[in-house]
């Protein structure tokens, strides 16, 4: 019997749904490569069960708050038991929108202008006072408005006019307490998965899988709604473009600190510009995800990848 | 021994029916229905107080249905139920000012079970049906299963709007809907009731669009202010009536009913044989022995009065905690008020915050098949003790003080208009997620 792997789905989180998609897909995956697998949600329970179960490794399928943000990895590294994907520093970085953007940026990777608004400097220091200002910020309307620590698109509304700004600030801090008003880009929307291969020495991205929504955002609706979206894997590009995405995504990876895998989601411009709007550290997983879409385009399969990410854990031991 | 975190996946996943993706639940509302906790005020439930149902009143009827026939008890029945019974439930009926036979009423598993089989029965996929919107989660669950296409109709305080109603009818043309679903009294969850002349008004349109009108009265008879209003099916004898014990004895028997006209009555059974064959004649002979003993009107009484008292602990509450942002319906009867915020206010995330904070509701989304209602909370006062209530809306409304603050501050700022209401006010039915105006 191979080693026994503990897949974390489920948690409390408002994506919760799309992690017990991703898990049962993962589970089926180690399961055909030979794998003991035990799913395992994040339960107060977790803790007990991981300690009487003792998995030789975590397979995190966890999408969105605790499972994303570096807390589970920071509880797993406690308990020595080795996990794929990022670790703490690079998922906590990722997950932070704000942040991240701002170190990207300072490693000379393109990100729209973007402007960061919180709670605390709406009721402590008056920054309702300041929308007037946005627009110019970040290079006119429409905008993108969206919390700044949430997956899946949660909370992200596109705003055509000025007048709609307050408002979906206001709606968007009900998911964060930290709020993006990011300048709106044009372009051709990707979705580049990163694998690190320790044959080939490092990180290599899969091929870039375009995204055309219909409604024009991609938003956390489009996203599970079947005949919303439209996708394209490989992307249509030309080599050269196919070639300046991939390597912002590596880019992006490297930056961040990312281990194992990440998905960085980016918009070419029409001026050939990739343009980098976040990067996950634990992507989606489900049958309909875009990591899997990548995977397939690339030619292996879906039960190949995971295992390849169970071995680099494992190898963490 | 702890519990475990251990998950098992639905290993026949992807071979359901399409039907089932349409039947879909809340995925908010069934991760927090999981997380309920001893601790954890619940305004989210309707449940009838059964505990104030007298066990031996229940043991009497129990005895009788097995001691004094208990060959027909334990037999089983005739797929319209119970002849006794339904006697019962004309008599019953007629207090309420309906005049039926015995021989339109089908007896069913709840009134739910009547709504699975009138859908059965009248819905092919692609079907109109008109609703009030928001309307009965269970309901929306019903009809989903044949998918139809689902008008909701917005209400204000007295009920469906008629001018919206006769919009929507004169949209589609005569004959097009196949039936409109109302709840005219103590609306779940809205809390209001359809006035007289609505109600009047209601039928003029449905004669003259020629739609099949259904009326579900579970709540009719939990009346704690105002007169009796007359049933649409008082009015107009081609109503479809769907009656329940579940609010006037318990829900845990499972005993509803159909009064249907004969033709519509002819399918239903049919849907009926198909389903179950028949109700339990043992649950219809004892409620109909409970009901044959003129104690349950004391019961009602006091359940009504107990109703009463908690509804007015919530509204006082209400009027003490809530912000002024937030207003919220005058329920004259039944078990719920609906609570409607500032649109951008999402209540699904209001309810993670508050379960942490011990107190539950449930979202306005989901009685909605369209997606609003996000800015609404449906809160019910039938389960928990005054007290509870009370503690439960403090709670509810310290979460909703502090998401209200950064709004407070935009409207200081002038960056947006003062939405505040307060006070009872008219059902809104809230913005579709992620429309920005």
């Amino acid at each position: 019997v191979k080693e026994k792997i503990a897949v974390l789905a489920g948690g409390r989180s408002l994506e919760r749904e799309v992690s017990l998609a991703s898990g049962a897909h993962v589970v089926g995956a180690l399961i055909e490569r030979g794998y003991n697998v035990v799913a395992l949600d994040l339960i107060p329970e977790l803790v007990d069960t991981l300690r009487s179960e003792k998995p030789d490794a975590v397979f995190i399928a966890l999408h969105g708050k605790l499972g994303e943000d570096g807390t589970i990895q920071e509880m797993l590294e406690f308990l020595s038991i080795p996990y794929t994907g990022p670790g703490v520093l690079a998922s906590a970085l990722a997950w932070d929108k704000d942040l991240s953007k701002r170190i990207l940026a300072d490693a000379g990777v393109a990100v729209p202008r973007s402007v960061a608004l919180s709670v605390d400097g709406v009721k402590e220091m008056g920054a309702a006072r300041s929308l007037d200002l946005l627009p110019a910020a970040i290079g006119g309307m429409p905008a993108i408005v969206k919390p700044a620590r949430q997956g899946s698109a949660l909370g992200l509304v596109r705003v055509e006019a000025f007048e709609g700004l307050a408002d979906a600030i206001v709606s968007a801090l009900g998911f964060d307490t930290k709020v993006l008003v990011e300048e709106c880009l044009s372009g051709v929307e990707l979705a580049v998965s990163v694998l690190d291969d320790a044959e080939a020495g490092g990180a290599r991205a899969l091929p870039p899988v375009e995204i055309v929504a219909r409604g024009g955002v991609f938003g956390y609706d489009a996203r599970f709604e079947p005949d919303a979206v439209e996708y394209f894997a490989p992307a249509r590009l030309t080599p050269g473009q196919d070639a300046d995405v991939r390597a912002a995504a590596v880019r992006v990876h490297e930056v961040l600190g990312c281990r194992d895998v990440s998905r960085t989601d980016l918009f070419l411009t029409p001026e050939g510009l990739p343009v980098v709007i976040e990067c996950n550290t634990s992507p989606g997983m489900t049958e309909t995800s875009l990591l899997p879409m990548a995977v397939a385009a690339q030619g292996l399969t879906f039960a190949e990848v995971c295992d390849g990410l169970v071995k680099a854990a494992l190898a963490r031991r | 021994m702890m519990g475990t975190a251990r998950i098992t996946f639905d290993r026949w996943e992807g071979r359901y029916a399409g039907r089932m993706t349409s039947m879909r639940g809340s995925a908010v509302r069934d991760l927090f229905a999981a997380a309920s906790r001893p601790d954890v005020i619940s305004l989210s439930g309707g449940m009838p107080d059964v505990r104030r149902i007298p066990a031996a009143a229940v043991s009497r009827a129990l005895h009788e249905a097995l001691l004094e026939d208990a060959a027909t008890a334990l037999q089983y029945g005739s797929s319209d139920g119970l002849p006794d019974l339904r006697e019962t439930i004309t008599a019953l009926m007629a207090e309420s000012g309906v005049r039926v036979k015995a021989g339109d009423i089908v007896v069913t598993a709840g009134a739910q079970q009547a709504l699975d089989l009138l859908a059965k029965a009248m819905l092919d996929p692609g079907d109109t049906i008109i609703c009030e919107g928001p309307t009965y989660v269970g309901a929306l669950q019903a009809f989903s299963a044949y998918e139809p296409r689902i008008v909701a109709v917005e209400m204000d305080e007295h009920g469906m709007r008629m001018d919206v109603l006769e919009a929507e009818l004169a949209a589609l043309g005569p004959g097009k809907a196949k039936f409109l679903y109302t709840i005219p009294n103590f609306q779940n969850p809205a809390g209001v009731t359809m006035s007289a002349e609505r109600r009047r008004r209601l039928l003029e349109l449905a004669r003259e669009y020629d739609v099949l009108v259904v009326e579900d009265d579970p709540y009719g008879r939990l009346r704690f202010e105002g007169g009796h209003i007359l049933p649409l099916k008082a009015l107009d004898p081609d109503v479809v009536y769907l009656g329940t014990f579940s609010k006037i004895f318990a829900p845990g028997l499972r005993l509803g009913w159909m009064a249907a006209p004969a033709p519509i009555r002819a399918k239903v059974l049919l849907a009926k044989q198909g389903a179950d064959l028949c109700g339990s004649n043992f649950t219809q002979s004892v409620v109909q022995r409970y009901f044959s003993h003129e104690r349950w009107r004391a019961v009602m009484r006091d359940l009504t009065d107990a109703y009463r008292e908690r509804r007015d602990a919530m509204l006082a509450a209400l009027e003490e905690h809530f912000p002024p942002e937030a207003s919220w319906t005058h329920p004259e009867g039944g078990f719920f008020v609906w609570v409607t915020l500032p649109r951008h206010v999402d209540t699904g995330a209001v309810l993670a915050e508050a379960v942490e904070n011990g107190v539950t509701f449930v979202p306005g989304d989901g009685f909605y098949a369209d997606g609003r209602g996000t800015s609404s909370m449906r809160l019910a006062f039938c389960y928990a003790e005054p007290e509870a209530i009370t503690e439960g809306i403090r709670r509810l409304g310290e979460v909703l003080e502090d998401r209200l603050e950064v709004y407070r501050a935009f409207v200081a700022a002038g960056a947006l208009p003062d939405e505040g209401a307060g006070g009872p006010a008219p059902v809104a039915a809230g913005a579709t997620r992620g429309e920005q105006s």
